[in-house]
């Protein structure tokens, strides 16, 4: 990727410098905080433990919470998809697919069932933009999932699109229980450790708890307004 | 009754508005004090914490304020004052002299052994019964800088709890400020009167007779405004309350 | 919109705001209903006053090094091909926005909620451009269309206005026909902003946090707005203010937390998302061209300064919700799109005394702003200190209060005076005395009567009966 531009950093900041009292600073240590709870929450909590929690919470958050294995996954997400009217699917494309059981078990029959499914292509460019816009449904697994606060983490890349998540009316998030973990801590000490080993980190990671929603009026909550209207997670044991 | 077992010496701080439109505050604060077994003094070279000048950005009027305030004090082994504002204001004094450590530290000495009185008496002499009488039914207000300021947010209600008699209906919206915030009272007045409104409602709320404060200021403000409405609330100073006894 | 929302003098903008039924019965739901929430999520955690230290700790050093982590963060944009604009001045900032969107031929603008858009006039500039701008936050879409009505609030912005109005509103402007309950306003506004976003050429976004170590925005939202306003127009502009930055991801996620519960009372809201530079090459969604907008507008004043805490604002306004100064007259009240203690306190630095000199001095202090920070920005410490910059830097208080305090502190440091002065006080106030209280206070003590009942200054003071008694009278 060709590098960017910076246009005025040099009087900017120097600027800062001087209003703060200094010359400019070109290396700082970050301190030892001294008191680091994010990593009391939930710590020591087994997988079972954080699966009740994300269960319990995803009540607070308008989801609907369904727990099956892998041998059921593909049912269960039928159940969803009648319950959700759906008609035609988005989905990313994603090696889990297979290893979850979803290629043969589900895909390739919702296709030969007349369904409209459509699994993202980089190769289709646009095209895949205007299927999310069409399909009933987006469903993709979670990359890694944090039981506090009920959020599925995504990883955008070229076969796993934005839309995917966000266009569609409903979202179903399939959650293996092994990416689960406490809460947000455990996730940004991932991307953090990506980042200072020096690799590249995905150009969107999604937080996505729930449907959408607004206060804004009348401060009566209305779940779904630009985002999906409806989110289910599935969890399936795995591992 | 008598909780502490060494005779405490207590410099009284009556502040201003004590001293001079509620008098029987301070008479009360010194009898329950003397009840409770401390001997109280009353340097009288006293004045004002500075609150009015400090609060208003005055703050070179406020250091010649608490210099003398501070000297008033200086040979007080505590200082206890019937007011939450007032004691925080002797409190702030370290932040007026940061330029001047030798001021600063005697701030500081000051600061370490001054007191609001429901303060002292639970937190120093470990008191929580005063063996007050006084049947009624009341509300209690607790204000803003006493609570937030100077920390005190137990108390007030652990020794009103005690007073037999005394059936305290606790006040909707508690942490709401009154209204007065010193000279706030007199130049935004119509945001004010909205707040002491908002007050005065909650505390018609409670079906109280009583309402019951520990900072003359806030018991002025509401205490003006419950007048001026003719509501038939009776406002009374902490010190009062723990003061009584049955005749 | 800039930051200044009214010509009006405060006064009368208090009484109109004093006299909003509607508003003030929604600013007090609102704010019952968001305390509640936040000191809800407060306890759930347990220990909050942890957090908030931590919170401290971040902001403060964040700030203090704030050229290091903005180099940082500019570097790190660079490297994967994101263009990076310093901007010390609004309109350095519009020029280069203006100027990229004519590059790009924009003609549509979708934006998600930023405050510092509006403080810069963005949207003006754009529109003077030639594009049309369209806001996709449910509340700021309700503004925007109702004539460009200003914000009340930080986080709930249409918080004043009632769902009747919205109807009217979207059936006038939009050729709405259904009905004003809430559920069809919100799915009315999601249909005709899906079109938006699909068609927009150009996508701006604010910044709710700026991961230094990876070049990353962060936007917070609740309703999606802010991934569409991302993932579907070719370029995207995310304007931040320069304080609004984090060092690591690890300090993002003690920031976004406190942001979430503090705000809305919520463990996370719906959308966090994570943006570092345009999309990659074989990405199909996301923009191909990527700018950071850093502004400056005043902020670097406060830098150095004893107001430099003002700066630790994640904007979640906590003391918005808590202030009963607000809660009686609204955010319209202020004068400024940034209302409630930090409005009072931000706003004089970026604007100056001279239209808001009022602000510092609208509020009682009784501190409940300070308490609710979740980093610990001293608010009530700060309207103080605006106070005495106002009296003792610019001396710019009125001559009659001038002379009051001068004769205050001789009073107040001179016992002899002092006792005179308060010994006489009960004969003094005498002629304005009936059965103990004064109604009609002469003068200064006019305002104070004019609403409440004075207590007539008691014939015996503490003093005297204490020296009485001493003597041995009781």
């Amino acid at each position: 990727m060709a590098e960017g531009q910076i246009h005025n950093r040099d009087s900017f900041l120097s600027t800062v410098a001087a209003k703060l009292g200094r010359e400019r600073r070109t290396s700082v240590a970050k301190p030892q905080w001294t008191t680091t709870p994010q990593y009391d929450v939930l710590k020591d909590a087994t997988q079972d433990e954080l699966v009740e929690v994300l269960k319990k919470h995803c009540e607070v958050i308008h989801t609907q919470f369904i727990e099956t294995n892998t041998k059921e996954l593909p049912q269960k997400i039928r159940e969803v998809f009648k319950q959700y009217e759906v008609g035609s699917i988005v989905t990313w494309k994603d090696e889990r697919h297979k290893e979850f059981g979803l290629e043969e078990g589900l895909l390739d029959k919702l296709s030969e069932e007349k369904m409209d499914v459509h699994i993202w292509d980089p190769v289709l460019k646009e095209k895949n933009i205007e299927a999310a816009e069409k399909a009933d449904v987006g469903i993709t697994f979670s990359d890694i999932t944090l039981a506090e606060s009920g959020t599925v983490v995504l990883f955008s890349s070229e076969n796993k699109g934005r839309s995917v998540s966000l266009l569609p009316k409903t979202y179903i998030a399939i959650v293996p229980k092994s990416t689960l973990v406490p809460r947000m801590t455990q996730a940004t000490a991932y991307i953090n450790k990506q980042v200072q080993a020096g690799k590249s980190i995905s150009s969107c990671i999604d937080f996505i708890t729930g449907p959408s929603n607004s206060a804004d009026i009348e401060l009566n909550l209305i779940v779904g307004v630009h985002g999906p209207i409806k989110a289910t997670y599935i969890l399936v044991e795995d591992k | 009754m008598n909780g502490g077992n060494l005779e405490m010496k207590v410099s009284l701080f009556i502040t201003c508005l004590a001293d001079v439109f509620y008098s029987n505050v301070g008479k009360h604060t010194v009898e329950l004090l003397e009840k409770l077994g401390c001997v109280v003094d009353f340097p009288e070279q006293q004045t004002c914490c500075g609150q009015p000048a400090f609060n208003s950005g005055y703050h070179k009027e406020t250091k010649e304020v608490a210099k003398h305030m501070i000297r008033t004090f200086e040979n007080s082994d505590y200082v206890v004052g019937p007011s939450g504002s007032c004691v925080a204001m002797l409190r702030e004094y370290g932040h007026l002299f940061e330029n001047e450590p030798e001021w600063k530290e005697k701030a500081e000495k000051l600061a370490k052994k001054s007191f609001e009185l429901t303060q002292f008496i639970v937190e120093v002499l470990k008191i929580e019964n005063v063996n007050a009488s006084i049947p009624a039914c009341a509300t209690y207000h607790k204000s803003c800088h006493m609570t937030r300021l100077l920390g005190v947010k137990n108390a007030p209600g652990k020794l009103l709890d005690n007073v037999e008699g005394l059936d305290v209906k606790p006040l909707p919206n508690s942490h709401d400020c009154c209204g007065f915030g010193g000279t706030f009272s007199v130049k935004m007045v119509p945001i004010s009167e909205q707040m002491v409104d908002e007050k005065v409602k909650h505390i018609e709320e409670t079906g109280a007779e009583v309402l019951i404060g520990a900072d003359c200021g806030c018991l002025m403000n509401i205490g003006g405004r419950i007048n001026r409405k003719g509501k038939p609330i009776k406002v009374m100073h902490i010190a009062e309350v723990l003061n009584s006894e049955v005749k | 919109m800039a930051m200044k929302i009214s010509d009006e003098k405060f006064f009368e903008r208090v009484d109109k705001g004093v006299n909003n039924t509607f508003m003030r019965n929604a600013v007090v739901s609102a704010q019952e209903r968001m305390q509640g929430k936040r000191l809800a999520a407060a306890e759930e955690l347990g220990n909050w006053e942890e957090w908030r230290k931590l919170g401290e700790e971040i902001r403060t050093h964040t700030l203090q090094n704030l050229d290091y982590y903005l180099e940082q963060l500019s570097e790190n944009v660079k490297k994967r091909g994101g263009h990076v604009f310093f901007a010390s001045t609004k309109e350095e900032a519009n020029e280069y926005i203006t100027k990229v969107a004519k590059e790009k031929q924009a003609k549509k603008v979708v934006k998600s909620k930023s405050m510092v858009t509006e403080e810069i006039h963005l949207n003006s500039a754009l529109e003077k451009a030639g594009c049309e701008v369209i806001e996709t936050d449910l509340g700021e879409y309700i503004l925007q269309l109702d004539d460009h009505d200003p914000p009340s609030h930080i986080v709930v912005p249409a918080l004043h206005k009632n769902k009747e109005q919205i109807r009217d509103t979207f059936k006038e402007k939009r050729g709405y026909d259904k009905s004003e309950i809430p559920e069809e306003l919100a799915l009315f506004a999601r249909e005709q902003l899906r079109q938006e976003f699909l068609s927009a050429d150009l996508g701006i976004t604010g910044c709710n946090f700026a991961v230094a170590e990876s070049g990353s925005i962060s936007l917070v939202t609740n309703e999606g707005n802010a991934g569409l306003v991302t993932a579907l127009p070719k370029t995207q502009i995310t304007v931040m203010g320069m304080e609004r930055i984090v060092p690591t991801w690890e300090e993002l996620d003690i920031l976004v937390s406190l942001l979430c519960r503090s705000s809305v009372g919520q463990k996370l809201t719906s959308y966090i998302t994570g943006l570092t530079g345009p999309k990659d090459e074989d990405d199909v969604d996301g923009p191909e061209e990527f700018h950071l907008v850093i502004v400056d507008n005043g902020r670097s004043n406060i830098l150095g300064t004893e107001f430099q805490s003002a700066l630790h604002c994640i904007r979640c306004a906590a003391c918005v919700n808590v202030c009963p100064v607000y809660r009686h007259i609204g955010g319209h009240s202020y004068g400024s799109i940034y209302a409630g203690p930090i409005g009072a306190v931000l706003t004089p630095l970026l604007g100056g005394y001279e239209d808001y000199k009022e602000l510092p001095y609208a509020s009682s202090l009784c501190a409940a702003c300070t308490d609710a920070c979740p980093v610990k920005i001293p608010l009530h410490e700060l309207l103080i200190k605006h106070r005495r910059k106002i009296v003792e830097d610019e001396k710019k208080s009125p001559f009659g209060e001038k002379l009051a305090m001068k004769g205050y502190q001789l009073a107040a440091s001179s016992p002899s005076i002092y006792k005179a002065g308060t010994k006489s006080a009960s004969s003094v106030m005498a002629p304005f005395t009936q059965s103990n209280s004064i109604q009609k206070g002469p003068g200064p003590m006019k305002p104070w009567t004019d609403v409440r009942d004075f207590p007539a200054p008691n014939k015996e003071r503490f003093r005297d009966w204490y020296k009485k008694r001493e003597k041995g009278g009781e």
